[in-house]
C-alpha cells in the first residue's frame, strides 16, 4: 500500500480557509523538509477527489469543510492514505480522536505539535501495527457523534422546527417557536402566530407527525396547539371544554376525547 | 308588536341602569381618592350654587352622602387603587428584568471560540507572510470584540450606524479567512446611521447567514445587508444566496433571543421576518418603529 525506501512520502492539505493550508504548509516544510506536498483541497468533495487521483501517504483533513466534512472524507480515503485531522477548537472531537487513537493536529499548528504529529505518523508508517484499531469503524462512530452533539454541524433533529407558508414570491419561513396554533381549515391549514395568520396545504395530519410531540398537543380532531403557549381551560355555558391561550385573545376547543390532557393530576 | 315594544323598553332599563351604575362607581373612586380639601371645595360650591337657586336639598344629600362613603368605604377603595397600580409598577419592572436578562444573554453567548480560535491562528500566520494584512485583521478583531465582550461595550452601541460599522469589523475578518468564498455587500443610507437599533442583533443575523447559509456552501457566496425605512417602520435585512434554510434543523438560541428582546421593547410594534427568496438563500429581516431624528 505504502510505497517506501527512497521514494520521499507525499502528502496532502485539505482546509476551506487558504491561510490555514499556507500556514500548514509552511510549519510542515520547516519540521518535515522531505515530506512532498502533493494536492490541496478547499472542500470536502475536492478532497476525496484529489485524495483517490494523487493517493497521497498523508491526508491532513480539516473537520469543518463545505460539501463533505473532514470525517466523512476521511471514510472515503482512510484505506489508502493515512488520516491526520486538523480542528481549531471542538474539545468534544478531540476526546474522540484520543479515544480512537486517530492523529489529529489542533490548529493554529505550533512547530513542536506538528513535529510530534509527524514523528508518531512516520512511524506509523513505517511500521503498521497489526493491533490498530478498525479505524472505519472509528470514523463511522464519529461520523454519528458529531451529527448528534458536535459543534462542527447545526444541530438535525428529526422534527419540523420551521414552517414554510407561500407569501407572495417568497417562502415565509415561520419558526415553530412562533405558532401559538396549527387549525384545519376545509383545504388548508391555518398556522397562527402572535401577530399573522398563514395558510399552509400541509395537512394537521402530516404536521402532528412531524412535529416534536412536547412541542405541540393535538386537543381537537382539527387543532393542534402550542403546549408553552396554554393559559387555563375552562367549561363554557354549554358544557364545552375551552382552552384560553397565555397573553393572546384566542379560545380554542378541547374535544371531548382529549379533554384527559387536562384532567387533574 | 306589543312584546317587541316591552322588550325595548326593558333594553333601555338595563342600559340606563347599567350606565347608572357605571356613573355611581366612578364618583366612588373619585371620592375614594380626592383630597379632603378639594372635597370641601366641592361641598361648598354645591351648597353656594343650591343657595343661589333657593333649592339647598340636593346639596344638603350630596354633602351627606360622600361624606358617609369617604369615611365608610374610602381607606379601603383607596387601598385596592394603591394596590393595583404597584401590581402594574411590579409587572413593568418584571418586563425590565426580562429585557435585561435577555440582552445579558445576547452579549455574552456571542463570542464564539471557534471564530477566535480560527482568526488568531489566521492573524498568526499572517504575521509570517503578510504582516501588514495581519495588522489589519487584528485591527478588526480589536473592535469586534470591544463590542461583544460585555465588560468592554461602549456606551454608545445602540444605533444602526454603530452596529455596521461593527458587522463591517466582523465580515472583514471572515473574508481574510473565506477569501474570494465571501462577497459582502451594504445598501445601508448614511441617514439612517443615527436610528436607534439595538445591539448584538444585526451581528448574530449575519453570523447566521455565514454559518448557516454560505460556509456549507462549496462556492460560498454574498452577504447583503439592507436598511431602508417604510412608513414610520425601519427595515433591517440581511440576506444570502447560500444553502437556504433546513425545515427540521433547530431555529437556535440566536434567533429566539432577537424575538424576545423586540418583543420585550417594542412589544407588537417589530418582528423578526425570515424568508426564503425564489432564487434561494435566505433573508431575515427586522422591522422597527422609526422615529424621525431631528438633529441639530
Amino acid at each position: 500500500m505504502l510505497t517506501l525506501g527512497t521514494k520521499p512520502l507525499t502528502a496532502m492539505i485539505a482546509d476551506d480557509e487558504a491561510p490555514m493550508r499556507d500556514l500548514l504548509r509552511a510549519r510542515l516544510a520547516a519540521v518535515w523538509p522531505e515530506l512532498r506536498i502533493v494536492a490541496e483541497a478547499a472542500n470536502g468533495v475536492e478532497a476525496v477527489a484529489l485524495g483517490e487521483q494523487h493517493q497521497p501517504d498523508i491526508a491532513f483533513l480539516d473537520i469543518r469543510m463545505p460539501g463533505l466534512n473532514g470525517i466523512e472524507a476521511a471514510r472515503r480515503l482512510y484505506q489508502r492514505s493515512h488520516i491526520v485531522f486538523a480542528t481549531a477548537y471542538d474539545q468534544y472531537a478531540m476526546d474522540a480522536f484520543e479515544q480512537g487513537a486517530l492523529d489529529y493536529l489542533l490548529k493554529p499548528v505550533s512547530a513542536e505539535r506538528l513535529a510530534t504529529t509527524c514523528a508518531r505518523v512516520r512511524s506509523r508508517i513505517k511500521a503498521p501495527s497489526p493491533a490498530q484499531p478498525d479505524i472505519g469503524q472509528q470514523l463511522a462512530k464519529l461520523t454519528s457523534l458529531l451529527e448528534n452533539k458536535g459543534q462542527e454541524k447545526p444541530k438535525t433533529g428529526s422534527y419540523l422546527r420551521w414552517i414554510q407558508a407561500q407569501v407572495g414570491a417568497s417562502l415565509r419561513m415561520v419558526s415553530t417557536r412562533e405558532v401559538l396554533f396549527f387549525q384545519s381549515d376545509e383545504k388548508y391549514t391555518r398556522v397562527q402566530t402572535a401577530s399573522a395568520e398563514f395558510l399552509i396545504r400541509k395537512t394537521l395530519k402530516e404536521l402532528a407527525e412531524e412535529l416534536d410531540p412536547d412541542e405541540f398537543w393535538r386537543i381537537h380532531r382539527s387543532t393542534l396547539v402550542r403546549v408553552d403557549a396554554i393559559g387555563e381551560v375552562a367549561r363554557d355555558l354549554r358544557g364545552r371544554h375551552m382552552l384560553r391561550l397565555r397573553g393572546h385573545p384566542f379560545e380554542l376547543e378541547v374535544s371531548r376525547n382529549h379533554t384527559y390532557l387536562f384532567q387533574q393530576m | 308588536m306589543r312584546a317587541s315594544q316591552i322588550n325595548h323598553g326593558l333594553d333601555f332599563m338595563r342600559d340606563a341602569f347599567n350606565e347608572a351604575s357605571k356613573l355611581w362607581w366612578r364618583f366612588f373612586d373619585w371620592l375614594a381618592v380626592v383630597e379632603w380639601r378639594q372635597l370641601f371645595l366641592t361641598w361648598f360650591l354645591a351648597v353656594v350654587f343650591c343657595i343661589i337657586l333657593n333649592m339647598p336639598e340636593p346639596a344638603f344629600w350630596y354633602v351627606l352622602i360622600s361624606f358617609g362613603v369617604k369615611v365608610l368605604a374610602g381607606g379601603k377603595r383607596r387601598a385596592e387603587l394603591v394596590a393595583k397600580e404597584a401590581t402594574m409598577a411590579a409587572n413593568v419592572a418584571t418586563l425590565e428584568r426580562r429585557l435585561m436578562e435577555a440582552q445579558m444573554a445576547a452579549l455574552q453567548a456571542q463570542v464564539e471560540p471557534h471564530f477566535l480560535f480560527n482568526t488568531l491562528a489566521l492573524i498568526g500566520q499572517l504575521i509570517e507572510t503578510d504582516p501588514q494584512e495581519a495588522a489589519r485583521v487584528h485591527a478588526h478583531l480589536i473592535e469586534y470584540l470591544r463590542s461583544t465582550l460585555p465588560q468592554m461595550r461602549a456606551r454608545d452601541g445602540g444605533t444602526l450606524g454603530k452596529q455596521v460599522e461593527l458587522s463591517k469589523a466582523y465580515l472583514s475578518i471572515m473574508q481574510a479567512r473565506m477569501k474570494e468564498r465571501l462577497g459582502v455587500r451594504f445598501e445601508v443610507p448614511d441617514f439612517l446611521g443615527s436610528a436607534p437599533f439595538p445591539p448584538m442583533m444585526l451581528q448574530t443575523l449575519i453570523e447566521n447567514s455565514i454559518k448557516h447559509g454560505l460556509e456549507p456552501k462549496i462556492a460560498g457566496g454574498t452577504v447583503t445587508v439592507r436598511a431602508y425605512v417604510d412608513g414610520a417602520t425601519l427595515h433591517v435585512e440581511v440576506c444570502d444566496d447560500g444553502v437556504g434554510i433546513d425545515p427540521h434543523a433547530d431555529d437556535g438560541i440566536g434567533l429566539a433571543n432577537i424575538r424576545e428582546r423586540l418583543q420585550l421593547l417594542y412589544g407588537a410594534n417589530a418582528e423578526l421576518v425570515i424568508h426564503t427568496p425564489p432564487a434561494g438563500g435566505a433573508c431575515a429581516l427586522i422591522k422597527l418603529p422609526y422615529k424621525m431624528m431631528e438633529t441639530a
